[in-house]
């Protein structure tokens, strides 16, 4: 045979060869075992999986994630712009929040809100130092779901300034430098300039987000809103087979978990091309020599 | 008599930090006057044309660009600070041509040429867009309009950029070493653009490596060192004949 046709063969380890087969044999026992196991109960499993209250529970999952990403990200942008102002007790006012938000569990938050009204029994709304407004029973108004709500999206608009700032700082000097030199003023810099190019560093990172926020949502189930693991809790409360519905709640986090994670890296994937982008309308250009007329 | 396209400096100081990096800048830039400013890095060149732009602010000294106070009014004990609507106005009347050309890559070409007149002057879009590409055109990239800036190459890049500051119809061009980040082979067609753009008048401060183009097209030429205009006079005489022996030693290197 001709030697300069001969194919390549690359090398295996020893190592390779061990790892194959040892982890063939785990993953084998750990199917068999947790096929064989009775007491994981698939047939419960399945039978729930797509129970009335399940479902009920997911949707309000599904809710919490969205609402309190879409509302967090929104007063992160607010944050995130107030904590790179110039003007000094805007950008403190800014990273005392995101401090206090980002230093304490998110689970403690929850409960706090929750139990707001021993701070503030009465919320009153109105002109100050006027008798016109009206009085609104804290208690009443933190209903479990709006705690959570409130909780999540606070929490949530902390992490997200963190990641919307440091979008920001990834545009470079030079086009702040170009802004300016054209005389834009801070707000069209803002919106034209730096948020568009801050996007491919801060759409990945919010969906990482999403995915987190999704399964962070289980948290609330302290505050009793039935949300998708709360909904298993009140089930097995009943009928005792805590395993199979925590079964049930994991592999709807984790369908949910795949299913963002396919337009996520897609975003990643549009994102990371953003500097290379095609022309609009692809068309053949001839390289010209600048020619004598200026206007 | 107008005082549009001048610059005058007077006593320009500028620190950053502990470091002074313009000691004692004196400059008197006539309308339609090709200036090019040469000398080693760190003499405070680049320093002193972002100070006219409002890149940088000067600690003391006078500035007037256009015939009035840059950045600053004065009054009977100080100069203070304009407002930014006040200082992005007179910004729009000095155009800047960067090294890294900095074009806004989130941009198409031509996006790039309207943004000046369409996002800080409210100009219409349409006439606007005609005007960018008549400006495309003058730098000779018709046709390139739909090209983002990544798509381009350097010499493309900066020309686009020239053609971004020229949009906004300034009295005075600055260019801060606008070849300095060229291939070879690319610095004569973004030269040609700015010989073409000093036959109609326009006022351009330049500060360049490029003694060719010193030679050819300016008027006069400031030598910097440390801080201090060493050298200014004719552009042809100070680099064929230099006075000061610190000129001498520079372009001996150079040349």
């Amino acid at each position: 045979m001709d030697s300069a046709l001969k194919p390549r063969i690359r090398r295996r380890s020893t190592f390779e060869y061990v790892a194959w087969v040892l982890s063939t044999l785990i993953g084998l026992g750990i199917l068999i075992s947790v096929s064989t196991n009775p007491n994981f109960k698939w047939g419960v499993v399945a039978r729930y999986f797509t129970h009335e209250t399940i479902i009920r529970g997911l949707m309000l999952t599904i809710f919490l994630t969205l609402a309190s990403m879409a509302l967090g990200t929104l007063l992160g942008l607010g944050l995130a712009i107030m904590r790179s102002s110039h003007v000094k007790p805007i950008s403190i006012a800014a990273n005392i929040y995101i401090t206090l938000f980002r230093g304490t569990p998110v689970l403690v938050q929850l409960i706090f809100w929750f139990n707001i009204s021993a701070l503030y029994p009465n919320l009153t709304i109105g002109i100050p130092f006027t008798n016109i407004g009206t009085a609104i029973d804290t208690n009443a108004l933190m209903a479990p779901i709006t705690a959570a709500l409130v909780g999540l999206t606070l929490n949530e608009a902390a992490y997200m300034a963190e990641i919307i700032r440091g979008g920001f700082s990834s545009v470079g000097k030079g086009q702040i430098e170009a802004a300016d030199s054209l005389g834009m003023s801070a707000g069209t810099r803002m919106r034209k300039v730096i948020i568009p190019q801050a996007m491919p560093s801060i759409i990945p990172a919010t969906g990482n987000q999403v995915i987190g926020m999704f399964k962070g949502t289980s948290l609330v189930s302290v505050l009793g809103v039935a949300e998708l693991l709360q909904s298993a809790q009140l089930i097995y409360a009943r009928t005792y087979e805590t395993i199979p519905l925590l079964l049930v709640a994991s592999l709807w986090y984790l369908v949910m978990t795949l299913l963002l994670s396919y337009p996520q890296s897609k975003l990643e994937q549009k994102y990371s091309r953003a500097t290379s982008r095609l022309p609009r309308k692809a068309k053949k250009v001839v390289l010209t020599e600048p020619e004598g007329t200026l206007r | 008599m107008s005082k549009d396209g001048t610059i005058l400096a007077q006593k320009i100081r500028k620190s950053f930090g502990p470091k002074t990096v313009l000691k004692d800048i004196n400059l008197d830039i006539a309308s339609g006057e090709i200036c090019c400013i040469i000398g080693p890095s760190g003499s405070g060149k680049s320093t002193i044309l972002r100070c006219i732009n409002g890149l940088e602010t000067v600690d003391s000294g006078v500035l007037k660009v256009n015939g009035e106070d840059f950045g600053y009014y004065e009054t009977a004990h100080a100069y203070h600070a304009h407002s930014p609507k006040k200082l992005a106005e007179q910004r729009t009347r000095v155009g800047m041509v960067f090294q890294s050309f900095n074009l806004f890559p989130n941009m198409t070409a031509l996006e790039n040429v309207m943004s000046g007149p369409v996002l800080v002057k409210g100009a219409d879009k349409k006439q606007a867009a005609k005007r960018a590409q008549e400006l495309l055109a003058s730098v000779g990239l018709a046709g390139f309009g739909d090209y983002y800036p990544a798509q381009l190459s350097g010499g493309q890049q900066q020309r686009v950029a020239i053609a971004r500051s020229l949009a906004m119809d300034p009295e005075i061009m600055l260019f801060d070493e606008p070849t300095s980040a060229l291939d070879p082979e690319k610095v004569g067609e973004v030269l040609a653009v700015m010989k073409d753009l000093a036959k109609k008048g326009m006022t351009m401060v330049v500060v360049t490596h490029e003694m060719g183009f010193a030679r050819e097209v300016a008027d006069s030429l400031i030598f910097m060192d440390d801080g201090y205009v060493v050298e200014r006079g004719d552009a042809r005489e100070v680099l064929s004949n230099p006075q000061e022996p610190r000129t001498q030693a520079f372009l001996q290197q150079v040349l």
